[in-house]
């Protein structure tokens, strides 16, 4: 992508570090190997840090944990990471115990310690979120993917071994490093690669401009849905509630909502425009966080962003200095390079399914698909006993939480998940080899509910993998 | 030069202006006062509802009483006809198991803690033969007016053999308190909604968890699903794994008064979706909110269809045999029942809940 770029642009002068990285560099690698201020990524660490410690507090003191992991009788499960279990309770908390303390070294370790806390972190908060996949959010995927990153950066070092030697700080103790870390907020000198900045950037513009293009849509555009649906819900809301009445409001938040998404990264990284921009990441992430129900996700927001506003170029332009941490070109360049390349392309998957991306959802997840549709299902599962011929009606509420229920019922992969331990529960009760079937009725942006599968199908027969599933109904075909 | 450095800062200025200008185009167009609607489910709806069931249970009190004092057939089919008319007047104030009739602490919703059925005759008998009834216990199918159903009905209609077994005192005791337990459980919900908690349930007018509208309209669908899962399916062998139908699931099995309970429930349903009182007099409703939002009336008139297609079903069951008896001579029409009430669901469940924007959990949900 930045090759790309590169060979694209002519050498023009330099007005910022955004174009200055794609237009001075003779090479690109030595400009991501360039060692640069490590104040962006230190004050990004700790900032990421507290917040992960403000919402692992937060999970647990809101009753989350039993909520969400321990009560329900059955989870649902991510692709390929069906062997993931929820621990018992007990080891659940410590699980979200060393949640903090991993936080803690991310903000303030250094060393060894610092990658220890960067893999626990990454881990514990990945396998929390893997064990029920009603709970994604593309916010909780973000936070992940940035622990994974974390993992990934390299310690800040100093411009030169000095001449008391002070370099050891690093190794004298582990617990020395947690008092380096927090010097090294202070002291500028600390370099890091330029790479170990640029990647959380990149990581952060992939979020908002999927986010945006993914706004680009005949509903949410021109029908100005579904946000012509949820904010008439919010016309109480002190202040500002009347505006949500107005009809034209739905159609200013939706035009706004689109540009400000796929724009919001360049003025970012634009130093004459970034601290507007800023605050209009405040503002725009403050009143979503006040409208809609979407937890911690406006402070991880406005808190990465920050990342881009503390200027990350040398205190010392061309000092010559030896690019001290490098890039491992080997595993890690290749791992990021990785990394990226699935960034870029995964969200772009549902090209290749035929069907309404927002009816048939078959790659709708981990593509930065926020907010834009208002749906919901009823969903009757009916059990037949293959041998009498007898059928039964499934009562969902007895084996999911209103949550699990809601998620499910409009979600064709968990639908199939659910059928699946319905036809496995009720086989232990009794049932003989139990034909499973489902009527599920969705609503889409507030249009009367259609079938969204073939009632008929048996699920039991049926599997999820990433080939179409052709027992979804057609969303555009009249029943 | 500076021309282009002039661009994305006034791409800038424009974004923010698009959002001020919706000051000067805005016209009010979709707003409905949802505090209008609270008051009038609270003033003409609910509060009645308890209202009525208080006095219903009041005048079974005293029947009840007057039955313990004279063990005759006159007094029990006194007994017998306040007990039916409470548990008419029950059928429209079961819907509103939240604020003063929700859960808290060990206590559950009061349709729990009164309205549980099928009740456990066995565990009935033990705490008589006991004499150790408890009714702030986990045996919620040993209490309530369904357990006050089974001690006074006969399934054969033989009113001899309960005045025999009311010869004992323990029997009678634990009679007197069961209505005791309802009234006072009922006097407490009715005094909450008379002292605070109407002016907190019109106030709390908002529609994310926990406002008014979002318990009322849970607790709304919730009524028409035990409706059709607990009153309808389970007798009817609906549930996967029942090897048969069990008639004697049915709600009030001794009585036999399943199918009017049923059909006074789906008039306390509908009286919710159009904002009704039990009198007649229409005011804001469901239906009223729906008619001001998008996509309102489409689902307003399939609603209203299947309403009617319900009713129809409904008035194709006759009174006589009991529903229970039915269940195997009359298995079509019943089952038809079930059948439009399962259509039914998702007009209320989903469909309505999307477009009114009620939240139904605290879970967060995706941000934007």
């Amino acid at each position: 992508m930045a090759i790309k770029e590169k060979t694209a642009h002519q050498k023009t002068s330099k007005q910022s570090s955004l174009f200055q990285y794609f237009h001075d560099k003779n090479s690109l690698l030595d400009d991501l190997q360039k060692p640069v201020s490590a104040t962006p990524l230190i004050v990004f660490k700790i900032i990421f840090g507290a917040l992960m410690i403000f919402g692992t507090v937060r999970f647990m003191t809101l009753g989350w944990i039993e909520d969400h992991y321990v009560q329900p009788l059955f989870h649902f499960k991510y692709w390929g990471f069906s062997w993931v279990k929820p621990l018992p309770v007990f080891w659940l908390y410590v699980v979200h115990y060393l949640m903090i303390v991993a936080a803690l070294g991310v903000m303030f370790a250094r060393g060894f310690l610092y990658k220890i806390s960067a893999v626990l972190l990454f881990l514990a908060f990945t396998y929390t979120e893997l064990i029920d996949l009603t709970y994604y959010l593309n916010h909780y995927y973000f936070v992940s993917l940035v622990c994974f990153l974390l993992c990934l950066v390299p310690n800040p070092s100093p411009p030169a071994p000095s001449p008391e030697g002070r370099v050891g700080v690093e190794s004298d103790s582990p617990f020395g490093g947690w008092g380096a870390g927090l010097r090294g907020l202070w002291v500028k000198g600390l370099l890091i690669p330029h790479w170990a900045i640029l990647i959380f950037k990149f990581q952060i513009a992939i979020v908002y401009v999927y986010a945006g293009l993914a706004k680009i849509t005949y509903d949410w555009l021109i029908l100005a849905l579904p946000l012509k649906i949820w904010l008439p819900a919010h016309d109480t809301m002190p202040l500002i509630g009347e505006i949500f009445t107005w009809q034209i409001t739905p159609y200013v938040f939706s035009w706004f909502g689109m540009l400000y998404d796929c724009t919001i990264v360049f003025f970012l990284a634009w130093r004459p425009t970034k601290w507007f921009a800023y605050f209009t990441v405040i503002v725009f992430h403050s009143l979503t966080g006040l409208l809609f129900q979407i937890g911690i996700f406006p402070w991880v927001m406005i808190g990465a962003t920050v990342i881009f506003l503390i200027p990350s170029s040398p205190p010392t332009p061309e000092g010559g200095a030896d690019p001290t941490p490098t890039l491992p070109l080997g595993a890690g360049g290749l791992l990021l390079i990785c990394f990226f390349a699935f960034q870029v392309l995964f969200p772009w998957r549902y090209l290749l399914y035929e069907g309404n991306l927002f009816w048939t959802e078959e790659g709708y997840r981990h593509s930065w698909r926020v907010m834009l549709m208002e749906k919901a299902g009823t969903a009757t599962f009916y059990i037949k006993d293959t041998k009498t011929g007898r059928e039964g009606v499934v009562d969902n509420s007895e084996f999911l939480n209103p949550h699990q229920e809601k998620q499910m019922a409009m979600q064709p992969d968990m639908i199939l998940q659910f059928a699946h331990f319905l036809g496995k529960h009720y086989e232990t009760k009794g049932v003989y080899q139990p034909e499973v079937r489902a009527e599920i009725y969705v609503t889409l942006n507030g249009r009367p509910s259609k079938l969204l599968i073939d009632p008929q199908i048996d699920l039991m027969k049926e599997t999820d993998t990433f080939t179409p599933k052709d027992w979804i109904l057609r969303y555009e075909d009249e029943d | 030069m500076k021309k282009i450095i002039q661009i994305p800062y006034i791409l800038l200025i424009l974004l923010g202006l698009s959002t001020a200008c919706s000051n000067s185009g805005g016209e009010p167009s979709n707003s409905f006062d949802r505090q209008a609607m609270l008051q009038n489910f609270a003033q003409n709806l609910i509060k009645p509802a308890f209202g009525d069931l208080q006095s219903q249970v009041n005048a079974l009190k005293a029947a009840s009483d007057n039955f313990t004092q004279t063990v005759n057939v006159q007094n029990l089919t006194a007994l017998q006809l306040a007990w039916e008319n409470a548990y008419v007047s029950w059928q429209f104030a079961n819907a509103y198991n939240f604020g003063p009739a929700g859960e808290e602490g060990i206590r559950k919703g009061l349709i729990e803690e009164i309205g549980t059925f099928p009740i456990s005759g066995s565990k009935i008998e033990d705490a008589i033969s006991n004499n150790n009834a408890n009714f702030n216990d986990f045996n919620r199918d040993a209490r309530g007016f369904l357990a006050v159903e089974y001690l006074i009905f006969d399934l054969e209609n033989d009113n001899t053999s309960i005045l025999t077994a009311f010869a004992s005192q323990n029997r009678k005791d634990f009679l007197a308190n069961a209505i005791s337990n309802i009234k006072t459980r009922t006097d407490a919900v009715v005094s909450t909604w008379n002292n605070t908690y109407t002016t907190e349930f019109i106030n709390n007018d908002g529609t994310d968890v926990g406002s008014s509208t979002s318990q009322l309209y849970n607790e709304f669908v919730r009524s028409f699903e035990a409706l059709k899962n607990f009153k309808v399916g389970l007798p009817l062998g609906k549930r996967p794994g029942q090897t048969q139908t069990e008639p004697q699931l049915v709600e009030a099995y001794y009585s036999g008064k399943s199918l009017q309970m049923i059909e006074n429930q789906f008039i306390a349903i509908q009286n919710i979706w159009y904002g009704k009182a039990k009198g007649g007099t229409d005011g804001i409703g469901f239906r009223d909110y729906l008619e001001n939002v998008e996509g309102g009336n489409a689902l307003i008139s399939s609603t209203e269809a299947q309403l009617t297609v319900i009713q129809n079903t409904l008035d194709n069951i006759p009174n006589t045999p009991r529903f229970s008896a039915q269940i195997s001579s009359n298995f079509t029409a019943l089952d038809n029942l079930h059948t439009e009430l399962q259509k039914h669901t998702r007009f209320f469940k989903s469909d309505m809940s999307s477009i009114l924007g009620i939240a139904i959990t605290f879970s967060s949900g995706d941000g934007d």
